[in-house]
């Protein structure tokens, strides 16, 4: 089973070309979304998870027609948005058996005990009775999860996961994301690099509603062996740096600024090859010095 | 500078959005549409212009209150939009100071709200310029009184309603609150006006309570008359610029608490503080730590392990769907029912039901608190209709909203429950919610009539009444308000859609619509009795209520379809899903309920417009006007006069059927031969088979308007009869689109028969009354009633006034009792049916009515004189009182005014809410509703429904004797004249004090709001004038002059008149005969009684005593005294007078009883101030001038004073009983 994603592309209404000719297959196991802020990661999740339709393209989640049968992929859905509330009087244990009740479990006592079993995977068990309107972030975030997991996804997405987690809470989180990429497709979208370098066994990386590059994580960072250079520099010099160098990504160290810049070949004196880390993939894509136009097909076959 | 740039980013933000221009366009339409519909129609009934200042002030607050969803929107948003988005954080960080922010957003709704009051005076001034009135109607067209309206009403309005709403978005930091503040402000309307000025009569509190004057308006539209409301502008005095300062004042105040309480801090801090909720909280840095450690302290759950728990256990089959469903309405059931606004909705129905006993008293009586009365409570319109509906579709919009505002959507959206149930839970959620409403009402009725030791519970009344009737009705518009919610998807617009279909479909009939196919939800009308249960109502209400079921679910597989769901909701994706989502099944579903829809409504229109006459009330009055213009020829043509009506009537209760074979013999009164005899046949039943006992030609037989005239030959000669055979059937077909015709019924029967049987002449009464409507017909302008002094009308005998003698056989079925007037000569069976035959002694009044039903019958008797109270079984409670005021009353009215004519007296039940009766010779007839009266025992407590049966008794003389001229005054000499026969009867069997009780209760009625323009009381016609005034100036009279010489004029006038002659009498001959028994000394205060629109105006101004020895006290009055008279279009013109007024001393009153007078003479008393002083043996506790009100003054309140403790030697003060009187 598999998630093929053909020739999406979808404008709003309001003229925002959101994604272009998306094509992506997402085998079982974790798959990372990486991009910027308003790169159209949220609008292809929210694509996947049937609340909006693209304008061309298709999606199938093996038999399942994700664009025509929705109830059908919903049966087997989870989806934490990126941004959600919930009821503010209500208990975190009532409104997750009430989601129990809507993702078709019946039974009251299964119910009860998929309840409970959730509850204490996201460490809201101690918590479930208080009102939800009394909940931090990240407690939130992980009811959130918790509703998500309801049903035994077969399709799992979360859109920016991590956000309002503490650095303990974002490794449990991945810890049982990954555990579920055992048997289903789980999407991250993230734009945060190190979420995927951890954990995903394939990514892709969008930016202005296209596809920039798709891969796995450490066959993209192989690709940049011997590619990316290092040099600490004055701030004045930066600008001539900046011209003269393909610079991906700069950044301050003890006053002074650390660049980094693609090159196949050693760019000149006083740089000093480093190892490529998955950052710097994301970033000679973004700076567009590498990737779906340069070679990634070099990188992906 | 910063207020400024406040005040211009809030409005064009408003401006910006969709809302508020449906607002501002809608509005102006809506008033467009009422002022050209209603108003105009208002002007038009009440003889006014609709350019009249009252009107248009009228108008303005209706503005303002249709402006309330607005103005909750825009003072919501202003207050509380940066709580809501979370901007609130970086708005306050900036350096904006908190008055400029709270002023310039505050501004910003005020001027939106006060641009909305434009709107409102805009939207009329368009109708009343875009359309061109009959000249009466449109009177001078004046700026200014847009200007006043606008000043005086819409700004100030505007204003209490903005900053109500926004101090209450303020403090709560919720827009939504303001939705709520603007019913509660809606309701205070209503309450002041409906409840404590109309009910309870504060009229005074009522008007300074009312937030947007309405009350004012409305006392002014029943003070002014029709001449005064044309012109007159709304004065900014006493009471309304008192109600204007108290609201400016308050709400500037609430608004003033609002801005300080609110602290220009961090919103889901303070309220988390206080322990309020908030949409959606968020954390911050600092409630993370907490949180962290638990993390940290809780032992790993390896998470494939537990995951593996939950691989197989969600099932998708109909029981799924069910349980999602009901998963989702008990979550929106519980949402609601836990929230603020529930428990506020609970309480106050609660509140309302136990409140029973104060509002359902009448005239001071309680009622006894039967179940339909109490089911019927809340419905009743007049006091809180509204209150269900408005909550359906507050709530039908907060829960097709729920998951939005929570921001909830994304998770539950993509859960897998099918469309269609999330639709059908939020619907049964909103059910479950009135389910729920309705099941307290149920308890706090029974809980209501336990306590007041009413313990016939009838739970299967209420559960028929509450979930059967009512509960159809609500489910209906719930499901309306949801499927409209869902479609408009745009929430303020959605409450204001369906808050306007609400409104057509209420007003449907006044907007012309009065078809039931056409007006969702609508049905002809469902009444319970006790005696005749649902019949014969219950048919068409089921037919009715099938049809707008199905309906129901056409308009539910249409919001379906059209349910948004996700994030796209731009029309065209809207209609992309809905073609996806009518599946195959779901196509068949809709064929069928459209074809129920059809089906039904074809049954139902084969009922009401095929098998039945469909008549709105437009061709109603066509119809008037056309029989007028066909026959009207004929009025006055001399016809001969019914003189003897024989009757064989078969009733058929069980199939709502009757036939009736009749003989009339007619007798030329007149001095003309006759040879042409007009038959009014009526409408309601088929009449056949008419025959003259001589040869009568057929002339004309027009069925469409009742008309038929026969030719006789030979003529009827003076003084010569003709007999006239007829038959008539009553039997209907189907129903009907109105209200059902329950005249017969499968138990109680009440037969009015001047409504069945054919009438001779020209029908005077069939003829539009109303001047505006005679004239859109084109017909004759004439005064709606005869003038005093139209001395034809004295010999003109209309249909109903004749004397008859009748003898009348009823055949029912075995098991009831058939009653008609005159004595019981035979009963026999034939088969299961059983008849009986009435018939008179000497000739009655041509008031005829037949009853049936299974009665219980209390034989009394006084004197020669058989009483029966034929009742319904249940209804014991009165009969006791009856049977003692039937016997006081024969008694008493026998000695002073004449003997009772017949053998027989009879008050007979039928079927029906109210508490009017009606006293036909022989036979009064009453309503169950007059049955629930239940006075409780006790020497103080007032015993109305004893006074009402003297009344009826009394017309027994007043009207069914003495039958007056149908002039203007002629209900003086039968409403006033009873009532004050009944006065007698009360004082003599109860005594004074209980008398004093009665008056006190009629004045209560009369006084407030002071009715002072009309015409005086021998042309009178109106309700206050001859139930009121009529018999408070016999009371008068009857004080000044002296009872038996009152009594004694009330004789010679019935002697004169009561057997019914050519001549009738008019009110002049009651003013005749009583001065004929007046001093000259007092003419002055008859004729100010009766032919002047008096008012006399006196107060005590100071009072003071002293001792002037011998334990005698001195007693000294400043009194103040004005007369005025006041004539019909309520110009006023002082009278100067040297009248007589009772002047009285009373001592302390003992501890149960009123006090006895010390002194009570009466004194000659000049307009103006004087002193005067009296002497009297004890201390004197209070002194007044009228103290016992005998003249009509509109404010008795200043007439008695209390007295200063006594100035002079001191000694022990006399505390006990006074022991004599002074005269």
């Amino acid at each position: 089973m598999e998630l093929r994603i053909r020739n999406v592309s979808k404008r709003y209404p309001n003229g925002v070309q959101a994604l272009t000719d998306v094509t992506l297959t997402i085998p079982i196991g974790m798959y990372g979304l990486l991009g910027p802020n308003g790169a159209g990661k949220s609008s292809l999740m929210r694509t996947l998870a049937t609340l909006q339709e693209p304008d061309e393209g298709s999606i199938t989640l093996g038999e399942i027609d994700v664009l025509r049968q929705k109830d059908e992929l919903r049966k087997t859905l989870g989806y934490l948005p990126q941004e959600f509330g919930l009821y503010p009087n209500v208990s975190a244990e009532d409104l997750l058996s009430h989601f129990a009740a809507l993702e078709g479990i019946t039974r009251r006592r299964l119910r009860k005990s998929t309840v409970e079993s959730l509850l204490r995977q996201v460490n809201l068990w101690d918590v479930r009775k208080k009102r939800l309107g009394g909940y931090s972030g990240g407690m939130r975030q992980r009811f959130g999860i918790a509703v998500a997991l309801l049903g035994n996804p077969k399709l799992l997405i979360v859109d920016e996961p991590t956000a309002g987690l503490d650095p303990v809470e974002r490794v449990r989180f991945l810890n049982l994301l990954s555990a579920l990429g055992e048997q289903s497709v789980v999407i991250l979208s993230t734009h945060i690099v190190e979420d995927v370098s951890e954990l995903c066994t394939r990514m892709a990386v969008i930016d202005r509603g296209r596809i920039l590059l798709e891969a796995e994580p450490l066959e993209a960072v192989a690709a940049l062996r011997g590619r990316i250079w290092r040099k600490v520099v004055d701030k004045t010099e930066l600008p001539e740096v900046e011209a003269k160098y393909a610079v991906i990504s700069t950044r301050l160290l003890a006053g002074r600024t650390v660049v980094h810049v693609y090159s196949l070949a050693t760019p000149g004196p006083g740089f000093d090859s480093v190892a490529a880390d998955l950052e710097d993939v994301y970033f000679s894509i973004m700076t567009g010095h590498f990737g779906a136009q340069t070679e990634a097909s070099a990188v992906v076959a | 500078m910063r207020t400024w740039e406040v005040f211009r980013f809030e409005t064009n933000v408003q401006l910006r959005r969709a809302a508020t221009w449906l607002f501002f366009i809608g509005l102006p339409l809506l008033m467009m549409q009422l002022a050209t519909v209603a108003y105009v129609e208002k002007a038009r009934t009440g003889g006014f212009y609709v350019t009249a200042p009252l009107l248009m002030a009228e108008m303005t607050v209706i503005g303002s209150i249709l402006s309330l969803l607005a103005a909750a929107a825009f003072a919501g948003d202003a207050a509380a939009r940066d709580a809501e988005t979370r901007l609130s954080p970086l708005l306050f960080t900036t350096p904006l100071g908190k008055s400029a922010f709270l002023a310039g957003r505050f501004l910003a709704a005020l001027l939106l709200n006060a641009a909305l009051a434009v709107a409102v005076q805009l939207g009329v001034f368009l109708a009343l310029t875009s359309r061109t009135l009959e000249p009466s109607l449109s009177g001078p067209f004046r700026f200014a009184t847009f200007a006043e309206a606008y000043l005086t009403f819409g700004l100030p309005n505007a204003f209490v309603t903005t900053a109500c709403l926004f101090a209450a978005a303020l403090l709560t930091r919720r827009s939504v609150t303001t939705f709520l503040v603007s019913v509660v402000l809606f309701a205070l309307v209503v309450v002041s006006w409906q409840l404590v000025a109309t009910r309870l009569g504060f009229w005074q509190l009522g008007q300074v309570m009312d937030p947007f004057g309405l009350t004012t308006l409305s006392n002014l539209s029943l003070t002014w008359t029709p001449a005064a409301k044309s012109v007159r502008s709304i004065p900014l005095d006493g009471t309304l610029l008192m109600n204007r300062f108290v609201w400016l004042l308050l709400s500037t105040a609430v608004l003033g608490f609002a801005a300080v309480r609110f602290g220009f801090t961090l919103a889901a801090a303070g309220a988390a503080q206080r322990g309020r909720r908030s949409r959606v909280v968020h954390a911050d840095a600092s409630s993370e730590a907490g949180v962290a450690t638990v993390v940290a302290r809780a032992a790993p759950i390896a998470p494939a392990l537990a995951l593996g728990h939950t691989t197989t256990i969600s099932r998708f089959n109909v029981r799924t769907r069910l349980s999602q469903t009901g998963a989702i309405a008990w979550e929106a059931f519980r949402g609601v029912a836990l929230s603020w606004s529930g428990l506020l909705l609970v309480a106050l129905l609660i509140f309302l039901v136990l409140s029973w006993p104060t509002l359902m008293e009448d005239m001071g009586t309680a009622m006894l608190p039967t179940t339909e009365q109490l089911t019927r409570y809340l419905g009743s319109p007049e006091l809180i209709w509204m209150i269900i509906p408005l909550f359906t579709v507050y709530y039908a919009g907060e829960l097709v909203w729920r998951e939005r505002d929570a921001r909830v959507n994304d998770l539950t959206d993509t859960t897998p429950v099918p469309d269609g149930a999330q639709l059908a839970g939020r619907v049964l959620g909103l059910g479950l919610i009135l389910v729920v409403l309705q099941a307290i009402r149920l308890l706090a009725g029974i809980f209501v009539q336990a306590r007041l030791g009413y313990y016939n519970f009838e739970v299967g009344l209420y559960l028929r009444m509450l979930f059967g009737v009512q509960l159809v009705d609500y489910l209906l518009f719930a499901v309306l308000a949801v499927v409209v919610h869902v479609l408009v998807n745009q929430k303020y617009a959605g409450h204001l859609v369906v808050l306007l279909v609400y409104g057509l479909m209420r007003f449907a009939g006044s907007l012309g619509v009065e078809h039931n196919l056409a007006v969702y939800a609508s049905d002809p009308g469902l009444a319970y009795s006790d005696m005749r249960g649902f019949d014969p109502y219950l048919g068409p209400f089921l037919w009715f209520k099938a049809y707008w079921s199905a309906w129901a679910f056409v308009l539910l597989v249409l919001a379906g379809v059209f349910a948004v769901r996700g994030r796209e909701q731009d029309v065209r994706s809207r209609l992309r899903n809905a073609r996806r989502r009518l599946t195959p099944r779901l196509r068949v579903a809709a064929a069928v309920a459209v074809g129920l829809v059809g089906m039904l409504g074809g049954f139902i229109f084969y009922n009401t417009n095929v098998l039945n006459a469909y008549r709105t009330t437009a061709d109603q009055d066509a119809w008037r006007a056309e029989y007028e213009r066909r026959y009207g020829r004929y009025k006055g043509v001399p016809q001969p006069m019914l003189n003897a009506t024989t009757l064989r009537v078969e009733l058929h209760p069980a199939d709502r059927r009757a036939e009736v074979h009749g003989t009339y013999q007619l007798v030329n009164r007149t001095a003309w031969p006759i040879d042409t005899i007009h038959v009014a046949t009526a409408t309601l039943v088929s009449t056949s088979g008419l025959r003259f006992n001589r040869a009568a030609t057929p002339l004309l037989r027009d069925d469409e308007y009742g008309h038929r005239s026969f030719k006789l030959a030979p003529a009827l000669q003076p003084g010569d009869s003709v007999r006239l055979d007829f038959e008539v059937r009553f039997a209907p077909t189907g129903f009907v689109n109105g209200a059902t015709d329950a005249s017969v019924a499968a138990n109680g029967t009440y037969i009015e028969l001047r409504d069945w049987l054919p009438s001779i002449g020209y029908q005077t009464n069939r003829e539009l009354g109303g001047v505006g409507a005679r004239r859109q017909y084109g017909l004759a302008t004439r005064p709606a009633v005869r003038a005093l002094a139209d001395t034809a009308a004295r010999t003109n005998v209309a249909a109903g006034r004749e004397r008859i003698a009748l003898d009348v056989v009823v055949g029912t079925v075995a098991g009831q009792l058939a009653v008609a007037p005159g004595g019981l000569r035979r009963t026999w069976n034939e088969g299961a049916r059983t008849y009986y035959q009435y018939a008179t002694d000497v000739p009655i009044r041509n008031d005829v009515a037949i009853y049936s039903a299974k009665y219980i019958v209390r034989d009394a008797q006084w004197k020669n004189v058989a009483i029966q109270i034929v009742h319904h079984p249940r209804d014991t409670t009165n009969v006791d009182r009856m049977v003692r005021s039937v016997q006081a009353s024969l008694e008493y009215f026998t000695t002073r005014f004449g003997p009772y004519p017949h053998r027989q007296l009879r008050m007979v039940e039928y079927p029906g809410r109210g508490n009017s009766l009606h006293s036909a010779p022989v036979n009064i007839a009453f309503r169950e509703g007059f049955a629930l009266f239940n006075p409780g025992s006790g020497a103080t407590r007032l015993d109305f429904p004893f006074a009402v049966v003297a009344h009826e008794v009394a017309h027994q003389w007043w009207g069914n004797q003495l039958t007056p001229a149908s002039v203007e005054g002629a209900p003086l000499l039968t409403e006033s004249l009873a009532w004050y026969s009944a006065m007698g009867v009360v004082e003599a069997t109860y005594g004074a004090p209980h008398l004093a009780a009665l008056l006190a209760e009629m004045r209560s009625a009369y006084l407030v709001p002071g009715l002072r323009a009309d015409v005086p009381l021998v042309r009178a016609t109106d309700w206050l004038s001859v139930y009121r005034r009529g018999p408070f100036a016999m009371y008068a009279l009857r004080e000044y002059v002296g009872a038996s010489l009152v009594d004694q004029a009330l004789r010679t006038l019935l002697a004169k008149y009561g057997t019914g002659g050519r001549e009738q009498p008019t009110a002049l001959d009651l003013h005749r005969e009583l001065r004929g028994v007046t001093p000259d000394s007092l003419a002055y205060l008859l004729d100010d009684l009766f032919l002047v629109n008096t008012f006399w105006d006196v107060a005590t101004e100071a009072v003071s005593a002293e001792r002037a020895g011998d334990g005698r006290y001195r007693v000294t009055l400043d009194v103040r005294a004005r007369k005025v008279a006041v004539d019909s279009t309520g110009s006023e013109e002082d009278v100067s007078m040297n009248d007589f007024f009772e002047i009285g001393v009373y001592g302390r009153a003992p501890e149960h009883g009123q006090a006895t007078p010390l002194y009570l003479r009466r004194h000659r008393v000049r307009s103006g101030t004087q002193r005067i002083t009296v002497t009297v043996p004890e201390a004197p506790a209070s002194v007044g001038i009228d103290p016992r009100t005998l003249l009509i003054d509109p404010n008795t309140s200043d007439n008695r004073r209390d007295v200063p403790p006594a100035a002079g030697p001191r000694s022990v003060d006399v505390l006990g009983a006074p022991q004599g009187r002074a005269r």
